[in-house]
């Protein structure tokens, strides 16, 4: 008998012919009788005082309901950090000042959308241009224009990581090295832009459809921000057309269709346009990284020292949690056996920046990973071997911050190591990179101070056997749904579509924090795996009762045949057994909860993915131009759930990571961001995508479900520096700035050759 | 968002232009729209009357004259052209063009004549057009008249099209002997607009070896595409060398106009223009060479 029936088979997504079939109703497709649209005004000022709006002439217009400002709204200072209320800093509907060009100031609710757009042209707001500041390195001097007043040269967030006596390490070392990184920013691309449906009635209700990665967040958030009680609210995301990371904070487009609806009692619609999007839904974070590596000759790592500034925008958004995890992620995979890290968090005018896949961990990879390859080829080493000799590895302990239950990086290198070879001598201007990385499972942060379990999931087996799964994780694309419903049918022992599940509302399910961090497989499948286990319970006693087993024997369920475990010959039909406990239990169908929340595991995550990746790319040495040929990856994810997910996980995050590393930036001219639409902001397609290989090592993490770990975000962490040490393979030359464009490495070739000659 | 329009569906060309003269005080002419509504749903472009001439069937057309050469009508998708029979066998470099040119999904709506008047530097047909000695026929109500493609294009999205006016047909003369037209653009996502573009053609003297006429344009280094006629000048007469390759990539580099943006700024821009000459002038130069044999 195979160990598993359901897990680690290739299984489609369970919601993949309604969403093929357009049956699957996004927040874009809901319309509701009576129903408003919203416009939102913004700010063109990167900095300025806001000294009045006249919504007048606007309220005026044939066809305008509502027009309301940040005067409508209780002004409440909102954000993630419930438990750290000095860093909500942002009203979303600003009212005294504006810090960046895009920040909402007003927001309309008409008739029709042309009608709503017409009236913004008609508010008139009388700013006070002040000076601003949109650069992290020119915002953190003395003098320097202030943002928020209670921010010091502008420092938002600082965060400092140390472990080992870094100063005495760096003496004992044989060769240190220094270099500065600049990591460019990172636009979320959704396909779905930022949009909500908010429907107050009179009684006092509240119903906000919206496009989420985690409605339970944006229904306390609301309830923060307007005034209801949290379960006055109800949020409905059955579908959520992508999320990246822009998607589990409060958004302007649900904040001023709630405030619009509240005022007129009347559904109101606001659907972001792609320029807003890119304006003003956050982004990756750009960040300048100071590194400082001693090792010994023989490559062993002995000291890295870390210094990094971040481009903060004008709000804290989640960058502070992205600040905190680069400088953890930047001593990993490795042992170091002393490190020290400081982060800086500085406020600049600039669109806020915040969590995007990778969650600050791609920017300490790419510069992490291009250093240790630069280090190597100094010292001479095999580039493999000096990952090898410092890999981490099970029950390491990152000291004061976290346990390694499970790594397999070791064999992720051989294996790499096992296809470079085999890939023999390449054609003349390729180069073959590597990074390797790692990526957390699940965050234990509780910034959000929620009292209830980090995840919870509810199963109720109705009399025909079907199964209800009521779950609140989210699924934004990545699969969520379809990895559930398999935890849930392996462990009662049904199939896949025996289970009905119910997601994406407040009302019907049970609180999960959503989908962020990587924490659904792990931390929502424990409470799946947990729910269905006590479910199974509940069965297994009617069918004891029935079989009248040796009480030595065991009994289990799989593939719907109830069975002794020493002998699964015998056994009953589970649909016949089910019938028979409910008649036992009342008539009640058989109900079970599950949950889970981590205890003792660190600071950080319950349990940890490990990965190698390899990107062959050549570069054409005329203009520069760098095409991706293969990208070839040994992931660590523990167990895998579902192939056919992981390859959907790993392609996708090769795109996004891939396009990050050498053409995706979003450069700005005093603070405007200078390509928000998608013509001069490109993404990699499918033609340009390279072959794509992902060669699973398994690995059994006692902390996740059925043995599973991440597969979502880790995946982005490793492709840009890969990237870029493909690029060095290639043409000697190594590029520290992101993204590596033909024309920077163009004209560090020319450098090159300028210094050669000399 | 878009704002409202009134559309207007022409099925003749004397229907479009009866409709042009009755609303020129505010209008818009749109056939496949693939650039225009781009515009439009920025707010560049907020026409009271959109007149639609797509529909013209008179002319969606590709016809073939051993003397007069190609014509292609303004209402001929991209698609069309890519997979026509007539065209791979007459002009080559118009298939390698087009499958090169966007996506599918526009090339299936966008046209020819669309696209020649939306007038940006960076398109595709036009330089192509211009290496291929190439006119067009442009029409009014009033009058009718056939200009060069040299003499289309006049600054950013900007051509010579006065009021009233839609383009009808291009007209492409055989290509001469021992010609070789070539096409290729800079770009990082393949079937993107260039970042620089460089059509050649090259026709060689009875020897095989020297260069009897060049025609050299280059697109996305200017407000328009642009001959490098100096650059022309320094290949006519000459043989192929090494050398003569670099001088004229060097000449070309000069005569482009090219400015920054976030893409490029205007020094790579002015080295692509270098890259490209060089390799197309060779191609076009090699392939002109086979025929002679």
């Amino acid at each position: 008998m195979t160990k598993f029936n359901v897990i680690n088979t290739p299984i489609h997504n369970v919601d993949g012919i309604a969403k093929v079939t357009g049956r699957a109703v996004y927040t874009f497709d809901v319309n509701l009788p009576h129903m408003l649209h919203g416009k939102i005004l913004r700010s063109p000022y990167p900095h300025a005082k806001i000294l009045n709006i006249d919504t007048s002439q606007a309220e005026a217009l044939t066809g305008v309901k509502a027009v309301v400002t940040g005067k409508d709204t209780l002004g409440v200072k909102q954000g993630i950090w419930r438990r750290y209320k000095e860093l909500c800093d942002e009203e979303i509907l600003a009212r005294d000042k504006v810090c960046y060009i895009g920040e909402p100031v007003a927001a309309v609710a008409a008739v029709d959308e042309d009608t709503a757009e017409e009236a913004l042209d008609l508010i008139e707001v009388e700013y006070e241009p002040l000076s601003a500041v949109f650069e992290p390195l020119e915002a953190i001097k003395e003098g320097a224009p202030l943002l928020h007043e209670n921010a010091e040269r502008n420092i938002n967030v600082t965060r400092h990581i140390e472990w080992g006596d870094v100063d005495e390490a760096f003496k004992q070392a044989d060769y240190v090295r220094e270099d500065w990184f600049r990591c460019s920013s990172q636009a979320h691309v959704c396909m779905e832009t930022h949009c909500a449906v908010a429907d107050y009635i009179p009684e006092g209700k509240l119903t906000v459809w919206t496009s989420t990665q985690s409605h339970y967040y944006i229904k306390v958030l609301l309830s923060d921000v307007l005034g209801l009680k949290e379960n006055d609210i109800r949020v409905i995301s059955r579908y959520t057309g992508g999320g990246f990371g822009s998607k589990f904070e409060l958004d302007s487009a649900q904040f001023c269709s709630s405030v619009l609806s509240m005022k007129l009692c009347k559904p109101v619609k606001i659907v972001l346009s792609r320029e807003e999007e890119f304006m003003a839904t956050k982004r990756r974070t750009p960040m300048f990284y100071y590194l400082r590596s001693g090792v010994k000759k023989d490559g062993t790592f002995l000291a890295k020292e870390a210094r990094v500034f971040t481009e903060g925008g004008a709000y804290t958004a989640m960058g502070a949690t992205a600040l905190y995890l680069t400088g953890f992620f930047q001593s990993f995979p490795y042992v170091w056996p002393s490190y020290r890290y400081d982060g800086y968090r500085v406020y600049t005018n600039t669109a806020p920046t915040s969590a995007m896949r990778g969650f600050g961990a791609p920017q300490a990879t790419f510069c992490a990973e291009t250093q240790i390859d630069l280090i190597a080829e100094e010292l001479g080493i095999d580039r493999i071997d000096i990952r090898r000799k410092n890999a981490m590895y099970a029950d390491y302990e990152v000291p004061g911050q976290a346990t390694i239950q499970s790594c397999g990086l070791s064999e992720c290198l051989d294996r790499v190591e096992e296809w470079i070879k085999d890939r023999g001598k390449l054609p003349p201007h390729h180069g073959i990179g590597i990074a390797a990385y790692g990526f957390m499972s699940g965050g234990i942060f509780n910034w959000f101070n929620t009292p209830y379990a980090f995840s919870s999931a509810v199963i109720q087996v109705n009399v025909d056997g079907k199964v209800d799964l009521f779950i609140g994780s989210q699924d934004m694309g990545q699969g969520s749904n379809t990895t559930m419903s398999m935890i849930c049918a392996e462990e009662l022992g049904v199939r896949v579509e025996d289970i009905r599940l119910h997601m994406g509302d407040t009302d019907k399910c049970p609180v999960d924090l959503g989908a962020w961090g990587s924490r659904e497989t792990l931390m929502q499948g424990n409470a799946v795996k947990m729910a269905a286990a006590e479910a199974k319970k509940q069965i297994l006693k009617y069918a004891a009762a029935k079989m009248s087993p040796n009480i030595v024997y065991d009994l289990d369920i799989k593939d719907r045949w109830v069975h002794l475990l020493a002998r699964p010959e015998r056994g009953l039909s589970y649909f016949d057994v089910v019938k028979e406990a409910i008649r036992g239990k009342e008539g009640q169908p058989i109900v079970a909860r599950g949950h889970y929340t981590p205890h003792r595991k660190g600071m950080i995550s319950p349990a940890y993915s490990f990965g190698v990746q390899a990107v062959e790319a050549s570069v054409d040495s005329d203009t520069g131009k760098v095409t991706l040929k293969n990208c070839v990856t040994a992931h660590d994810c523990g167990q895998v759930i579902n192939p056919l997910g992981l390859q959907g996980q790993l392609e996708g995050a090769i795109a996004m990571a891939a396009g990050y590393g050498f053409i995706e930036d979003l450069p700005m001219d005093e603070g405007k961001i200078l390509n928000p639409n998608l013509v001069d902001y490109k993404i990699l397609r499918t033609t340009e995508m390279p072959e794509t290989t992902v060669m699973g090592v398994t690995t059994y993490e006692p902390e996740g479900p059925f043995g599973a770990k991440e597969a979502g975000e880790g995946l982005t962490n490793p492709t840009a520096g890969a990237l870029a040490n493909a690029v060095f393979q290639a043409t000697g030359t190594s590029i520290k700035e992101l993204p590596i464009t033909p024309e920077k490495i163009l004209n560090a070739l020319r450098e090159r050759n300028k210094r050669e000659k000399k | 968002m878009i704002r409202d329009f009134i559309y207007l569906k022409a099925n003749t060309v004397e229907e479009a232009l009866d409709l042009i003269d009755q609303h020129k005080e505010d209008y818009k002419v749109i056939c496949g729209g693939q650039s225009l509504l781009i515009l439009m749903r920025q707010g560049l472009v907020a026409p009271e009357h959109l007149i639609d001439i797509k529909s013209v069937e008179e002319l969606n057309y590709i016809q073939f004259d051993e003397k007069e050469g190609l014509r292609i009508g303004a209402t001929t998708t991209h698609r069309t052209v890519e997979l026509s029979p007539l065209v791979l066998e007459k002009f080559p470099v118009l298939v390698h063009m087009e499958e090169n040119l966007a996506s599918i999904q526009t090339r299936n709506w966008g046209t020819i004549g669309g696209n020649l008047c939306h007038g940006d530097p960076a398109g595709d047909p036009g330089p192509v057009f211009m290496a291929l000695n190439g006119a067009v026929k442009i029409a009014s109500k009033q009058k009718t008249r056939t200009l060069t493609l040299d003499e289309f294009f006049i600054d950013y999205f900007e051509t010579v099209l006065e009021e009233g006016e839609i383009l009808l047909e291009v007209r492409l003369p055989p290509i001469p002997p021992r010609t070789a037209v070539v096409y290729e653009k800079f770009n990082i996502i393949k079937n993107d607009q260039g970042i620089i573009s460089v059509a050649a053609s090259i026709t060689l003297n009875n020897d095989g070896l020297s260069c009897n006429d060049a025609r050299i344009v280059i697109g996305a280094a200017a407000p328009a595409p642009i001959r490098a006629k100096e650059t022309e000048k320094l290949l006519i007469g000459e043989k192929i060398s090494k050398g003569l390759l670099e001088k004229a990539g060097e000449k070309a580099s000069e005569e482009a106009d090219p400015v920054a943006d976030i893409h490029a700024s205007e020094e790579y821009r002015r080295h692509l223009v270098g890259v490209l000459i060089k390799k197309m002038v060779e191609k076009a130069w090699e392939q002109a060479k086979a025929q002679v044999k």
